[in-house]
């Protein structure tokens, strides 16, 4: 009589443990500082600013080129770090994309000399004093870089410090030639 | 379980009402610098762990909030201003999630698990397994052989 109630027991271990194991599998495994950027796959939305150089500048001006939007500041210490990789990225491929920085919560000044310090490439580096182009892009805080096929559909969001490998990849899959 | 059902009645409407109040509870205060207070606690900082826009002291929660005042001295309604950060950040940035079932889940898996209670509490009880069987007079003889042996 006591049987099936037995193997119900017995099943219940499963029943429970697999899922719940299956939870605390993935979830340890998953990176919470990842947070996908709902424009992947996206258009790039307008935007407009002044560069550092007081020149207007405009995302429309990009059509048909591939872009790198580095989000930048001069008191983000992983973006000295990157700083080197970006220079390169301008040397080697500057006529095949187009590299945009965006100043994130600095002043112009600030920022003038970061590029004085660490090597200006000669991209346009849109001031952002309102911090109005990063919400709109869904910023997170700097260092983090968006590629932007030659459509202008976003395609990846980097956030963090570039590596070479990341940017070997991404730069791939834009189609450049690396 | 015909006793009890009266009262798993009572629970459920009371669950039922509570959620109802929950659901309803009106959500606009009057004072625009407290309504922007409540949606940048209602927001998750970007750039940093387990905190609202509202908590923290970061680059972006600043900017954030300057975002929600800027929207909302503009004429936009709370939900315009919630859904303006979403399609930017994703559904990430809502620290409650926006999908009423989940609010069901805590309140089904409870009444499941009382309702689990309730069956094992009523359930008959298994009878208590009949004794041993009285001893044979072929086990008594036994025994008091046993007993003389050793008694030598």
């Amino acid at each position: 009589m006591a049987r099936p109630h037995a193997v119900w027991r017995w099943l219940l271990i499963p029943v429970l443990a697999v899922p719940l194991g299956w939870l605390l599998f993935t979830g340890l495994g998953r990176d919470p500082r990842l947070i996908p950027s709902p424009l992947v796959g996206q258009p790039l939305p307008a935007l407009t600013g002044t560069t550092l150089g007081n020149e207007p500048f405009t995302t429309a001006s990009l059509a048909g080129r591939p872009a790198v939007i580095n989000v930048w500041a001069s008191w983000c210490a992983p973006c000295v770090d990157e700083h080197p990789l970006l220079l390169d990225v301008a040397r080697r491929h500057g006529d095949e994309l187009q590299l945009v920085g965006l100043v994130y919560h600095d002043t112009p000044e600030a920022a003038r000399s970061f590029l004085a310090e660490y090597g200006d490439g000669g991209w346009p580096d849109l001031a952002d004093p309102s911090d109005r182009i990063a919400l709109e892009l869904g910023v997170t805080g700097p260092p983090e870089t968006f590629f932007v096929d030659a459509s202008g559909i976003v395609r990846y969001r980097h956030i963090g410090p570039l590596t070479a490998e990341v940017l070997a990849e991404q730069l791939a899959a834009l189609g450049v030639d690396t | 379980m015909r006793r009890l059902t009266p009262l798993a009645t009572v629970a459920l409407l009371g669950l039922g009402v509570l959620l109802a109040l929950q659901l309803s509870r009106p959500s606009a205060p009057i004072e625009p610098t407290e309504q922007a207070a409540q949606l940048a606690a209602e927001l998750r900082c970007p750039d940093c762990q387990s905190l609202s826009v509202a908590e923290s002291r970061t680059a972006t929660a600043d900017a954030i909030r300057r975002d929600i005042a800027e929207q909302l001295a503009a004429g936009r309604t709370p939900d315009q201003i919630r859904q303006h950060f979403v399609a930017r950040y994703g559904k990430w940035i809502l620290l409650q999630p926006a999908d009423p079932l989940i609010w069901l889940l805590p309140v089904g898996a409870l009444l499941l698990g009382v309702a689990a209670f309730i069956l094992w509490v009523r359930r008959a009880p298994t009878p208590v397994e009949a004794g041993e069987p009285p001893a044979s007079d072929e086990d008594r003889r036994r025994v008091r052989d046993e007993l003389e042996a050793l008694d030598g």
